[in-house]
């Protein structure tokens, strides 16, 4: 079969007919039932308390060690989203501890590999997974790159992510619209009253909030008035600026007509007539749960999502809360129904691996050929994700790393078993082809610690998340 | 008419699109072969440069003599250096290499290429270039459906190589029914070799039992793509690494361009014989919304170094009648630039035609910038009449079928 048949039988869900059926009349209790019954082989996988603990752990963070996932799969399936979600509580003294400190006074800031290694040791080391899937996410939707922001912005970017990642969206919004990394990225560092530039205001339209369709060709040109005045004051060095200014001289007091209202907006005023809007709610209602769950979430779903988000005030920790409830969540159809990013793929392999500070560095280089440079989205719509993380390029060069980290792996740590390996990487649900080709390889070369670990990370159990 | 209501529907709702195709393709590739004598592929080579971001098409080819470019351009205009092809429109001063193959018959530039309705949005329009589709949407790419005519004609069906594009991503014009292969290098395009105790370990054939088993066991659609994209992948490094052509490019490729090393992957790919019908590569940057001169100057200061080597490479290989170039990109600019020295999204910009099998000249008509559609300028040439000519003309394919549409076929090419 080909890739592109592949693709389409797919996304044909089996039961997706009938479950379209059923939305027209049911409630959402029973949708959502019957979400969590769409099936594949792994109807069931999810039974069994450690899968659902491995599950939650990759999906929330960046996969689990035997010793999280043995914590976690003791708890109810509440206290085990709650010990994530509230990670406020969570001391993260370790990782502050390990963490290489970033040069950010030197005149060009920190070296962009620093930045990136600094930022891929948090997802491995951190205690508060959450924390920091969500602070990838964001990175992945409200986007800013190095191709035209410095690295010390897009540090500064990433710890407002982190610092305001469970926040309310309006708030965030309005942060980022003053964020010296996105003020350069979309270019609202050179808007100005009589001058207007249309970038960021599109973008926010288009891709942060409601999604093409929703506005018009005179709302971007006249939001983009109402996001003058803020600037950066770095004079030839805007790259290496790391805080922003409201000049009154520079922003456009006039009136603008937004989306059938008339004021002298602000960028903030736009914000606040965006956010509420439907649109925005199911956009990114829709953008949380394929990130966590799985692609195309059914309407109902959407819907829910939605509803929670406008009557939470615009509140993100509120819909990941939601999510992490969901039957559909821990459902057949959700299980290994993503593709672990190069970010995923990369932290859980040092996980379990071990890693050093020079480790860090090699694997942030080495997610380039696996398709993301973290700092560096390919543009503004950030990485299509899914799919389009598997081509034939990209899966020999995330076979090559696995290969790479397991042989460069400490030896110090007692080596596994090959059923201690499969339990924490692939929760010990493979094909029987594959048990019995790594118990195979595990005779033939029982000495090759390394190399039994590279065959577990080969699978394509380990592909998926 | 789609409205952008409809465009976004169906951008968001892939599940229930194509459903019936993989019975289509399973039992269709033999039979199809044997009954489609309607056309000979000939084994031409097309290489496409997407300029991404939205190439300011008034600062590449410049209508020099027209006092609305100078007003509308006050920062940004070029006032000195344009190179000149006739008494009205000119190349931007850092398109020497361009300016070169024009003189020699061997660059064709289409004027004003646009189409009906134009989208603002990066995403939206590229989309639609993408699929020659005024909606957009997943579908397979306008070149993949050309892969899979090939395939259906019975032109080396799934060869992993006919298509490739450079980079780490498949881009989606090349999105078909058949195999297509990103490449970021070929020497590195391989399974590392597993060692122990300094003897080498096959795990290839474990491997592929791994996701065979798994393509069916694992959950749609990810289990099935897996084993098939290893089986590609290991096929197409085995095509590889039994080449035994040693290249040695015939150019000198510009140092520390990402569009010259794209090329010259393309280039070393192509002259190794691997069987390329299409490739793909992309020169990002072009969406200056501000401080645009420096930027845009200096892009296209590396597309035409890295074309010239390109095209002096192929040629020194015996590849220069068998190569087309083709350039694209998913908008042009606001006529009149922004407070920012920089431009807005836009509409119609011209494209390049490049090399031997082209009859060089101006096609199409240069939009005026005296009747502007909210500040744009109107397309004259629907790029999709642009496509038709290339498939119908060069690449000898049923370009209606291909397009799902009749488009003017231009006479851009040599028979």
């Amino acid at each position: 079969m080909s890739r592109r048949a592949v693709l389409a039988t797919g996304a044909a869900g089996a039961g997706a007919a009938a479950l379209a059926v059923l939305w027209k009349g049911a409630d959402l209790t029973q949708i959502l039932n019957r979400v969590r019954d769409l099936t594949h082989d792994y109807q069931g996988a999810l039974s069994n308390p450690r899968v659902r603990a491995a599950h939650l752990l990759r999906r929330a963070g960046f996969g689990g060690t035997a010793q999280e996932v043995d914590r976690l799969a003791a708890m109810t399936t509440t206290d085990m989203a709650q010990s994530l979600l509230d990670y406020q509580q969570t001391s993260n003294a370790t990782l502050d501890g390990q963490l290489p400190t970033l040069d950010l006074s030197s005149a060009k800031g920190p070296n962009p590999g620093a930045v990136q290694a600094w930022w891929l040791q948090r997802m491995v080391q951190t205690a508060r997974p959450l924390e920091e899937k969500m602070t990838l996410f964001w990175h992945g939707l409200l986007t800013s790159g190095l191709d035209k922001a410095g690295p010390g912005q897009m540090y500064v970017q990433n710890e407002l992510f982190r610092k305001m990642a469970l926040a309310n969206f309006d708030d965030l919004l309005k942060a980022v619209s003053k964020d010296p990394a996105m003020m350069i990225y979309l270019d609202t560092e050179t808007n100005r009253k009589g001058k207007p530039n249309e970038n960021y205001a599109r973008e926010l339209m288009e891709l942060f909030t409601t999604g093409i369709g929703h506005y018009t060709e005179d709302d971007v040109r006249e939001s983009a008035r109402a996001f003058t005045g803020w600037t950066l004051q770095g004079g030839k060095q805007l790259r290496y600026t790391m805080q922003s200014a409201f000049i009154p001289r520079y922003f456009d007091s006039g009136q603008k007509t937004f989306m059938g209202k008339t004021g002298n907006f602000t960028g903030d005023d736009i914000v606040e007539i965006l956010v509420p809007l439907r649109a925005t709610a199911e956009r990114l209602s829709t953008r949380l749960f394929s990130f966590f769950a799985y692609q195309n979430p059914e309407p109902e779903i959407v819907h829910h999502l939605a509803d929670t988000f406008q009557q939470s005030h615009y509140n993100v920790g509120a819909v990941v809360r939601e999510i992490f409830s969901m039957d559909a969540f821990y459902s057949a159809k959700a299980y290994r129904a993503l593709v672990k990013s190069p970010a995923e793929l990369t932290a859980q392999t040092l996980r379990a691996t071990g890693a050093d500070a020079r480790t860090y560095l090699a694997a942030a280089n080495a997610m380039a050929p696996m398709g993301q440079v973290l700092f560096y989205p390919p543009n503004v719509a950030g990485w299509p994700g899914g799919a389009s993380w598997i081509n034939s390029s990209t899966l020999l060069n995330r076979l090559n790393f696995a290969n790479a980290a397991a042989r460069r792996a400490p030896m110090s740590s007692p080596a596994q078993t090959g059923d201690q390996l499969t339990a924490t990487l692939v929760d010990g649900n493979i094909t029987n082809n594959t048990r019995d080709g790594l118990q195979a390889f595990a005779a033939a070369h029982p000495d090759d610690h390394a190399g039994l670990l590279f065959m577990t990370m080969a699978t394509p159990e380990f592909q998926l998340n | 008419m789609f409205s952008r209501r409809d465009f976004m529907k169906q951008g968001l709702l892939p599940v229930f699109a194509g459903s019936a195709v993989p019975s289509i393709f399973a039992n269709g590739v033999a039979a199809a072969a044997a009954d489609s004598p309607q056309a000979t592929p000939n084994g031409r080579i097309l290489v496409l440069v997407q300029l991404a971001g939205g190439n300011d098409g008034l600062n590449t080819l410049i209508p020099f003599q027209d006092g609305a470019y100078h007003d509308a351009r006050p920062t940004l205009r070029q006032d000195t250096g344009v190179l000149t092809l006739n008494n009205q429109l000119g190349l931007h001063p850092n398109l020497k290499g361009l300016k070169a193959s024009w003189d020699a018959g061997q660059l064709a530039i289409v004027q004003g290429v646009g189409y009906p309705s134009p989208n603002l949005s990066h995403f939206a329009s590229m989309s639609i270039w993408e699929t020659a589709s005024v909606q957009g949407g997943i579908g397979d790419g306008w070149l993949g459906r050309y892969l899979n005519y090939l395939d259906k004609v019975g032109e080396s069906p799934n060869h992993a190589l006919e298509g490739v594009s450079a980079g780490s991503l498949v881009p989606p014009e090349l999105r078909s029914k058949t195999p297509v292969t990103a490449l970021l290098s070929l020497s590195t395009f391989r399974l590392q070799p597993v060692n122990e105790h300094g003897t080498q370990v096959d795990v290839e054939n474990p491997l592929m039992k791994f996701y065979g088993a798994f393509k069916t066991a694992g959950p749609a659609p990810f289990g099935a793509l897996l084993d098939t994209t290893l089986q590609e992948a290991l096929q197409a490094s085995h095509a590889l690494q039994a080449t035994d052509a040693t290249y040695q490019p015939k150019a000198t490729y510009p140092a520390k361009s990402p569009i010259a090393s794209s090329l010259k992957l393309v280039a070393e790919t192509i002259v190794s014989g691997l069987g390329v019908r299409v490739a793909h590569v992309t020169l990002g940057g072009f969406d200056n919304h501000a401080r645009e001169k420096p930027v845009h100057d200096k892009l296209l200061l590396d597309l035409d170094q890295a074309l010239a080597a390109f095209m002096q490479d192929l040629a020194g290989h015996g590849y220069g009648d068998k190569v087309l170039v083709m350039t694209w990109s998913e908008f042009g600019r606001r006529v009149k630039e922004n407070g920012s020295a920089g431009t807005d999204h836009g509409t119609a910009a011209p494209m390049f035609l490049l090399g031997a099998p082209v009859k060089g000249g101006l096609y199409g008509q240069q939009p005026s910038l005296a009747d502007l559609d909210n500040g744009n300028l109107k397309f004259t040439t629907d790029f999709r009449s642009v496509y038709a000519s290339v498939l119908q003309g060069y690449l000898n394919a049923p370009a209606s079928e291909l397009l799902g549409g009749n488009y003017e076929i231009l006479p851009l090419l040599k028979a």
